[in-house]
């Protein structure tokens, strides 16, 4: 363990002496930024999370000529923010370092907006009349807009109705607003057994997109913890308390209903509306409708703590099966919309947006802490089908029953059949790694992109699953800025697509037993005919 | 506290300053858990909206060293690793004339310039600071065994003469 240690910790010393002073700058090429909307309104690509791009000529028949084109070093080990790519510009948040923007063509770059904390979204793009902005969160202070063109700070806003948010979430801008997830930092201080667990709430913020000004917000749990006892160590026990928000919502323009999904609690008493799909008026953060998939689920970071014997880990403890990845609004065949959320617990439900009812449901995995379906999946509605990434990684300290059942599933989006399922090969022996799909993946025109945890990223065929292309991320890269970057597993937000190019960073070693790095690989598909 | 005029004063042995200081690792924070469970700094949400909790945790952490050791430096220049392993912190000079009553260190040396070092080992884990105690301890080898806090306090480690 300590031999696995060693290596971060002196990349890191490495990373933190130099302090990315070798960024390559442009010369004479302005940012630029016309037309930010045209290649996606966010996280989800779309309001409606389908993560399909419409504007990519990626397909089946030229997948195989993606080229790695250049890579840029990143700030820390666990790069968690994911790119906006527009016309000439890529946008990635780089921990330690700030907001970047990156020429498309070279890698050298235009401006960066400095900020020393951890970036940990998507960089949203949006619009203050005819201002092109960007919008991104920093995990621990709050979100922030800054000017697409120049990166000149316009806002910054934090939520003062819980004592320690954590903006883990990427916010969706729709309209004249910011929807921001709130989850906390409880979920971790839990592990410390000196620390009273548990009393904040997730929630949903609408924030206006001129000003950062709160317009509402949406504790997921309406009722004030109280003590419910104390442990050992003289610490008082309270609850109830978690229902964190950490996906993006997704928003029905038609009726106006925002979705979100929320996680487990955090101490007992439990709640109805953890691991559970709420619809709330977008205009009021009034309720719609409220329902839960897994009931009773208590669970905290302290039960990954040496044992569950943790004084702060919830008894009886429950299985964390949170709704991490975001909810998603898609049409069948007919038009009907379905709201699809996927579980932790490999589940994926479908509901009716307007009513919460279940329509279907499909178990894919043997599911866990870390997925199931942890970060995100996609859709190809003009195939009718709903991509499905399945981790099912286990965790020494808080091992998963069951079977796992790691890699890509196709589901027909109007019944939840299962059309293929694509096992990913097991290439971890010497690794020491698992190879399920933690990350988050995009779909366009008759392919699916996916990373993998062992370091693989993949383009895979829509519709019958079979593997086109692959890279394999886990090695050193030479950089345009200059700076040393190791590939790693691919894990967070994942690959993200624009015309014939594919962007994502490699190397997340937040979660245990992941090679670290923080290398953004640019790909381009090259060749003569296409695209 | 007295001392056979004319006998020459023995150095600590380094096994003995190691242990002194083994000890005072376990027992200053062993306190200061006590006193963070007794006044609840850490348990409440609020706590860690900033970053005073570290100042807070900081202060009992000074007021647990200076409950254990405060009197036994004023008044043997021993904490109580120290007095365990009977060694005492003395003036340096005090090598030079072995038959005078020997007198601890002035206690606003032994806190505010050697008891800094002893909080230092217990953040080694923050780059570039463990560079600090490092250095410190190393100096345990040069001939009088004075690391850099014996230095820049102007103290030697010396074996408790016996009392008269």
């Amino acid at each position: 363990m300590i031999s696995e240690l060693r290596n971060p910790l002196l990349t890191l010393l490495l990373l933190s002496c130099t302090a990315h002073s070798y960024a390559t700058a442009c010369e004479g090429s302005p940012p630029t930024p016309t037309s930010l909307l045209e290649y996606g309104t966010g996280w989800g690509i779309d309001e409606r999370n389908t993560r399909f791009q419409p504007n990519s000529q990626i397909t089946s028949e030229n997948a195989g000529r993606l080229t790695l084109k250049w890579v840029y070093a990143l700030g820390g080990q666990a790069p968690r923010s994911h790119p906006l790519i527009t016309q000439d510009t890529i946008y990635i948040g780089s921990d330690g370092v700030g907001v970047i923007a990156l020429d498309r063509e070279s890698g050298c770059e235009r401006w960066r907006f400095a900020h020393d904390g951890p970036i940990g979204s998507a960089i949203v793009p949006g619009r203050i009349e005819a201002r092109p902005i960007l919008i991104f969160n920093d995990r621990t202070s709050g979100v922030f807009a800054i000017d697409a063109t120049d990166g000149e700070f316009i806002w910054h806003a934090s939520i003062d109705d819980e004592p320690i948010p954590w903006y883990s979430g990427t916010p969706l801008v729709a309209g004249q607003s910011v929807y921001l997830p709130i989850s906390s930092l409880e979920v971790g201080l839990a592990a410390n057994p000196l620390y009273g667990c548990c009393t904040t709430s997730g929630g949903m913020a609408a924030l206006d997109i001129a000003t950062g000004q709160k317009r509402w917000y949406l504790p997921t749990i309406a009722e004030p913890a109280e003590k419910t006892g104390s442990h050992y160590l003289l610490v008082s026990r309270y609850g109830p308390s978690g229902a964190a928000v950490w996906g993006t919502p997704s928003i029905d323009a038609d009726s106006n209903l925002l979705f979100f999904g929320t996680g487990q609690n955090y101490s007992h008493p439990t709640t109805d509306s953890s691991d559970a799909i709420f619809a709330v008026h977008a205009d009021s953060g009034e309720i719609a409708w409220m329902r839960q998939f897994t009931a009773n689920d208590a669970y905290n970071a302290s039960c990954n703590a040496i044992s569950l014997n943790h004084p702060n880990c919830p008894k009886p403890l429950g299985p964390d099966v949170d709704f991490g990845a975001a909810t998603m609004i898609l049409r069948n065949s007919q038009g009907k919309l379905h709201l699809i959320a996927g579980q932790k617990s490999a589940d994926v439900h479908a509901l009716d947006p307007q009513s919460g009812d279940l329509l279907w449901s499909e178990k894919l995995g043997r599911g866990g802490i870390i997925g199931g379906v942890h970060w995100g999946m996609a859709a190809n509605e003009t195939l009718g089908l709903l991509f499905v990434p399945i981790s099912d990684k286990g965790l020494d300290e808080y091992p998963s029953p069951g079977i796992a059942q790691p890699g890509l599933y196709a589901l027909d989006i109007e019944t939840g059949e299962r059309r293929w399922h694509y096992k990913r090969q097991d290439r971890c022996a010497d690794k020491g790694c698992t190879y399920g799909l933690s990350s988050a993946i995009i779909a366009t025109n008759d392919v699916v992109v996916t990373g993998s945890i062992d370091g693989y990223l993949e383009v895979v065929h829509a519709a019958t699953g079979r593997l086109l292309w692959s890279h394999d991320a886990w090695r050193e890269y030479q950089t345009v800025n200059e700076m040393p970057a190791s590939g790693g597993g691919f894990d967070a937000h994942g690959p993200m697509v624009a015309d014939d190019i594919l962007v994502v960073s490699a190397g997340y070693g937040y979660v245990g037993n992941q090679r670290p790095g923080n290398a953004l690989l640019v790909f381009q598909v090259e060749g003569e005919n296409e695209p | 506290m007295n001392h056979d005029r004319g006998a020459p004063l023995t150095l600590a042995s380094r096994w003995r300053r190691l242990a002194a200081t083994v000890i005072d690792a376990i027992l200053v924070p062993a306190l200061t858990l006590v006193l963070i469970m007794l006044t609840n700094v850490l348990e409440d949400a609020e706590d860690y909206a900033d970053s005073w909790w570290i100042l807070h945790v900081l202060a009992l952490a000074i007021l647990s060293y200076l409950l254990l050791n405060g009197i036994g430096l004023k008044r043997r220049g021993q904490t109580i690793g120290k007095k365990l392993m009977q060694i005492m912190v003395v003036p340096a000079q005090a090598l030079d004339h072995p038959g005078n009553h020997i007198e601890p260190a002035s206690l606003w040396k032994l806190i505010c310039i050697r008891a800094w070092f002893f909080a230092f080992l217990f953040v080694m884990v923050v780059p570039w600071i463990f560079l600090l105690p490092l250095i410190d301890h190393l100096l345990i080898f040069s001939s009088k065994r004075r690391c850099l806090h014996d230095i820049l306090a102007g103290t030697i480690v010396i074996k408790t003469p016996d009392d008269n």
